[in-house]
């Protein structure tokens, strides 16, 4: 039932060139450069220090690392994370 | 997001939260949709965050759920700020004060000046102005709008063509164009022109009135030359006349021209004195004593110094006496003759007036006696002839 459930929704984005994110709940990622990173549709913080941020997604988990990491606000859907980022990396 | 000037007004602290779950408290404040602004995380397992002051009393229980702790490492924000001014009541006191008198001042007209104007006085715009409430230290925001104002001043000052009012600041400035106003003429009583002698009229113009007499005649002193009534028996107005009229006068002279002159003369004696001056007075400096001449003239000449243009109230006063002697000079009959006449024409030009001419001189009886010569001149001038005769209106006439 899940499965095919998961499939019509595949084909109606398909049909309709729907975005991803908005029919499989899958997070946005904005990134300007290596300073700004905006992670849209995440589901809380696991980790915080400044060279390493790890954020809980609907499936699986987000991975920033860098230096001098500062979460300049977060909210139920978004973060908005500034620093110098090297990698962003994520565990399916 | 940074602290926004919004949240800085409200007032904000920053806050380091130490022990526990920071995570966990992290993500349970961004549920609880408290704003954790610029989290950024120092060592020893701290995080420091900015909050608002409204936010930072619903941490609370998310602090119990989560075992941190919170520390306040700075406050910003008018909140803070009024608490401290509550402490210092005079200070906050003298900088209300501050503000207000500084809004009174600058509201004040402090000038008012008067441009423009040529022929009207400044006293009289200025009292005009005082009338319709612009004058020193009147608050402007009495005044009324600077369009009705003009308008209003325009209304009080006759002879302006136009009035501008201009506020600048706590300087009021009236800038004024006068109209220009046609000379008056001066008012005159209807007349009539008559003659000053007797005469044979040359020329005659009426530029208003009526001319009575014709070129080529006789007239007596007296006699009407140009009418100022105007009409027939029944319809007459009376003007002023107006005109030229010029006639051949004859006047008769009698001179006596001496034969011998007394002429001054200067021997070229002198005595000079000097004097030194200072504030208009004089003092005398050298050639004391009397002149030891029996007569003499006086010549006077000062001079003042000058310093860069000026005129300083120093100088030096030279006085010469120059002896004099008059001598006695014998003229010949011819010289004294030319001479009297002379002096008779110009006494001619003199009382008949600048546009006289001479036309000819006839010498009747010419005789030389006693040291001198007699003679009667008749001269014949032409000249303007024209006197003023005010018409008296008669009542009942």
């Amino acid at each position: 039932m899940r499965r095919l459930s998961s499939r019509i929704r595949k084909w109606t984005a398909d049909i309709l060139d729907l975005p991803q994110d908005v029919v499989f709940d899958l997070p946005r990622l904005t990134m300007i450069g290596d300073r700004q990173l905006y992670i849209e549709n995440h589901r809380g913080v696991i980790h915080f220090s400044p060279d390493k941020l790890r954020l809980a997604l609907p499936k699986g988990e987000l991975e920033v690392s860098g230096s001098g990491l500062v979460i300049r606000g977060i909210w139920t859907e978004e973060v908005f994370v500034e620093g110098v980022i090297t990698d962003v990396h994520i565990n399916g | 997001m940074k602290v926004t000037w919004l949240d800085s007004m409200r007032g904000a602290v920053t806050v380091r939260i130490r022990g526990g779950e920071v995570e966990r408290f992290v993500n349970l404040a961004a549920a609880e949709g408290v704003r954790l602004l610029s989290l950024r995380r120092t060592s020893r397992g701290e995080a420091e965050c900015e909050v608002t002051l409204r936010d930072f009393f619903r941490l609370r229980p998310l602090l119990r759920q989560t075992g941190c702790r919170v520390r306040v490492l700075r406050r910003h924000g008018l909140p803070f700020v009024l608490v401290k001014l509550n402490r210092r009541k005079f200070f906050a006191l003298g900088m209300a004060f501050f503000i207000v008198g500084m809004y009174m001042l600058s509201s004040l007209v402090w000038s008012v000046e008067v441009r423009g104007n040529a022929v009207i006085p400044s006293e009289r715009v200025l009292e005009a102005a005082r009338r319709e409430g612009i004058y020193p230290f009147q608050w402007s925001f009495r005044l009324k709008d600077a369009d009705v104002l003009s308008k209003q001043l325009m209304a009080g000052l006759p002879g302006t063509a136009w009035i501008g009012v201009e506020k600048r600041g706590t300087k009021i400035t009236i800038q004024i164009a006068e109209s220009t106003v046609p000379e008056q003429r001066p008012l005159m009583n209807p007349r009539h022109l008559v003659a000053t002698n007797d005469a044979v009229v040359t020329r005659i113009m009426a530029d208003r009135g009526r001319p009575v007499v014709k070129e080529n005649t006789r007239v007596k002193k007296g006699d009407v030359l140009i009418s100022g009534i105007l009409g027939d028996e029944r319809n007459t107005e009376t003007v002023v006349a107006e005109g030229v009229v010029r006639g051949l006068v004859w006047h008769e002279y009698d001179i006596v021209s001496p034969l011998i002159r007394k002429v001054k003369t200067y021997t070229g004696e002198r005595r000079v004195q000097w004097y030194a001056v200072a504030f208009g007075r004089a003092l005398q400096i050298s050639g004391y004593g009397k002149a030891p001449f029996a007569k003499y003239e006086t010549v006077r000449r000062e001079e003042r110094t000058i310093w860069r243009g000026i005129q300083l109230p120093f100088g030096r006063m030279k006085q010469s006496r120059l002896e004099i002697r008059y001598e006695e000079r014998t003229v010949t009959e011819a010289e004294a003759k030319a001479e009297g006449l002379l002096q008779a024409r110009a006494d001619i030009l003199a009382k008949a007036g600048p546009d006289a001419v001479i036309v000819g001189q006839n010498l009747l009886h010419e005789k030389a006696d006693n040291g001198k010569v007699y003679m009667k001149v008749l001269f014949e001038v032409e000249q303007s002839i024209v006197e003023e005769w005010p018409l008296v209106h008669i009542q009942g006439e």
